[in-house]
Parts: C-alpha cells; structure tokens; sequence
C-alpha cells in the first residue's frame, strides 16, 4: 500500500497541467506584423542536412523539420518575418513569438502559451520586463533576457526567463540560416 | 472475491466512495478536455495526433520551401497539434498515472460481489484501455490516421470501465437492506 501511495505521488509530481494561451497567434500578428492584411507562411522542410546544421548550430531542431515564417510585405519589401517557437521543459511547453523587423533584427518577442503550473512565473518574469530586453537585438546576438529579470525575481520565473532565451536563441538561428528574403 | 464490499468496514466504504467521486470529476474534465483539444471524431483525432500533410516522414534530400497567403484571421484558427517529442512526453507522464488508476478501480472491482470471470475481464478492461488510448496514439502518428479509432476505443472503454465499477459498487456498498436500519 505505501509503495502504491508513492506511486500516485510521484505519478502526479510528475503530470504536466494543460496549456495556456497567454497570446492568442491572431493578437501576436497584429502587434509583430504591424498593419498586415495580407501575409505569407513561408513552411521550409529541413532536409537531413539542413536538419543537423541547425542542431549543429543552435542545439535544436523544429518538430517534424518543419520551421514556419510568417513573411509581411509592403510594395514588395519585407517589412517583417514572424516564427512561433516552443520550447519544452519538465513543467511543460512554452512557445516564443519572436518578430523580426526588415533588416533582421529583433522588433519584438511575445511568450504565447504557457502552461497552469508555468503561468504565474512566466507572468512574473513578463512583469519584470522580461521581453522589452531582446527589443533590437541582432539576430545572432545571445539573448539576455534571464540576466535582465534575475534578482528582482523568483527563481522560477528566472528559470522561465532562460527558456523564453533558448526559444529567441532558436529563432534566431532558424532566421540566420534558413530565412531569405 | 478478495474482500466484500458489501459487508466491509463503513469507514472503507466511505473511502471507496469518495475515491469514486473524486475519478468521477477528473474523468468529467478529462472528456471535456479531450473535446476542447482532440475532438470525439476519428477525424479530429488523426488531425491531433497524426503527421502533418505536409511533413515528409522521411526528411527530403534538399530542403523544400512551400509558400502560402494568409490573413491574420486565419491565425485564429489553432489547431491543436501533438508532435512526436509532445506525444513521448504525454505518454511518459500519462502512463504511470493511468496504471495507478487502474489498479485502484481495480482494488475496488475486486471487492464486488460478481463472478471470477467477470471480474478477470473487468480488470482486463481496466488496464487495457489505456493502452488502446496510447497505441491508438502512436500508430495514428507512425502508421496510418485510420487507427485514430482505438484511441476513441481506448477513451471510450476508460469511461465504460469506470461506470460499471462505480454503479457496482455504489449500489453494492449502500443499498438499502431489507430489514436491516441504515
């Protein structure tokens, strides 16, 4: 009986509580894509190579190979690219909207969907300006976003805060390599 | 039978029942759940679980770049999506817990006052329908969207299961004898 009570505690330590959508995808567009009415899903499937260059370069590599941008135009210049990362954890997944602006650099990033347990900590790693920090950032810049928020908050929310990093990290590499105009 | 349900200790009865009530609620969730994220349709279900349409199961040789318009109405619209990494994460965490359920209801199920073989096939029924949930899982991503179906059977037979050993043992642990004050 006590190693079945264990079982059930460990069992639930373990489950990971349902996704949150702190963003809706919609919502990200209008402020990432500014003024989009029309825009392109760019969908490219990473070939075996392809693949492990981006593992080679970043340490990860979309699910299924498959990286998805979403491409603005204005008069035929782009005005914007858009990519949704998810990034997982033991606490379950969290996905990063990172947009970056027509000459690469990072115009804004949006944490879309968390989960029950991971919400408070990421709202409180948010309030601590955590996104204001990648703002500007170039593409292959690391992120900060961690060092910004450390002390001033928990160190779950720190924690959270470096997953939000990895995800940017991701992106960045996915754009640097895979993106062309 | 192991033990009688019917003639157990109030207090374990009262144990049964609330343990029953408790997986009643998280079994309610859980179906709503399941309609908020995979639908009760095979359809809905190959479309969570299965390989994207447009996902070579083998990687190309070069990379391919397929494009497509959209407006940001579209983006409304989210698909629920278990990716291989999601669905190994799912299982592992899922699992154990499905097996600790199981062996509670069948704890109980052990205690009713029905034939040897019903009871064998109860447990089977038991233990079986989380493995038909997440084999249906599986091979709905490895081999074909068509076995979308024993997940439902597997989601289906989860239910079931539980009804018969919750109606059971409800009727079994407190209805009223003749002749005797409750």
């Amino acid at each position: 009986m006590k190693t079945l009570m264990l079982g059930a505690a460990a069992a639930a330590m373990l489950h990971i509580t349902p996704t949150v959508v702190l963003v809706k995808r919609s919502e990200v567009v209008s402020r990432l894509l500014t003024g989009a009415e029309r825009f392109t899903a760019r969908e490219v499937h990473l070939s075996g190579a392809d693949d492990r260059r981006l593992r080679d370069a970043a340490g990860w590599t979309p699910p299924d190979g498959l990286l998805t941008f979403y491409v603005r135009r204005h008069q035929s210049r782009v005005t914007g690219v858009l990519l949704f990362v998810r990034v997982d954890s033991p606490h379950g997944p969290m996905e990063v909207a990172v947009g970056f602006d027509g000459a690469g650099a990072i115009q804004g990033v949006e944490v879309t969907k968390a989960t029950v347990e991971t919400k408070p900590w990421v709202v409180e790693a948010l309030r601590a300006g955590l996104t204001g920090s990648y703002r500007g950032l170039a593409v292959d810049a690391a992120p900060g976003g961690a060092a910004t928020v450390k002390g001033r908050v928990g160190s779950m929310a720190v924690y959270m805060a470096e997953l939000a990093d990895k995800g940017v990290a991701h992106a960045g590499a996915a754009y640097r390599l895979f993106y062309r105009p | 039978m192991l033990y009688d349900l019917r003639r157990i200790d109030a207090r374990v009865r009262w144990l049964v029942t609330l343990l029953l009530c408790t997986l009643g609620v998280s079994y309610a969730f859980g179906a709503w759940m399941v309609g908020l994220y995979a639908g009760f349709t095979p359809r809905s279900v190959a479309a969570t679980y299965a390989e994207p349409v447009m996902t070579m199961r083998m990687p190309p040789e070069t990379t391919v770049v397929v494009e497509h318009e959209l407006a940001p109405s579209d983006m409304g619209i989210e698909e629920h999506r278990v990716d291989r990494a999601l669905l190994v994460q799912d299982t592992h965490v899922h699992v154990p817990m499905y097996g600790v359920i199981a062996t509670l209801l069948s704890v109980v199920a052990l205690g009713l006052a029905i034939p040897r073989w019903a009871g064998f096939g109860l447990v089977t029924v038991l233990f079986a329908a989380p493995w038909l949930d997440f084999i249906g899982m599986w091979l709905t991503k490895l081999a074909s969207p068509r076995f979308a179906v024993l997940t439902l059977a597997g989601g289906w037979a989860m239910g079931l299961g539980y009804m018969i050993v919750a109606v059971l043992a409800f009727w079994q642990m407190w209805r009223p004898e003749k002749g005797v004050r409750v």
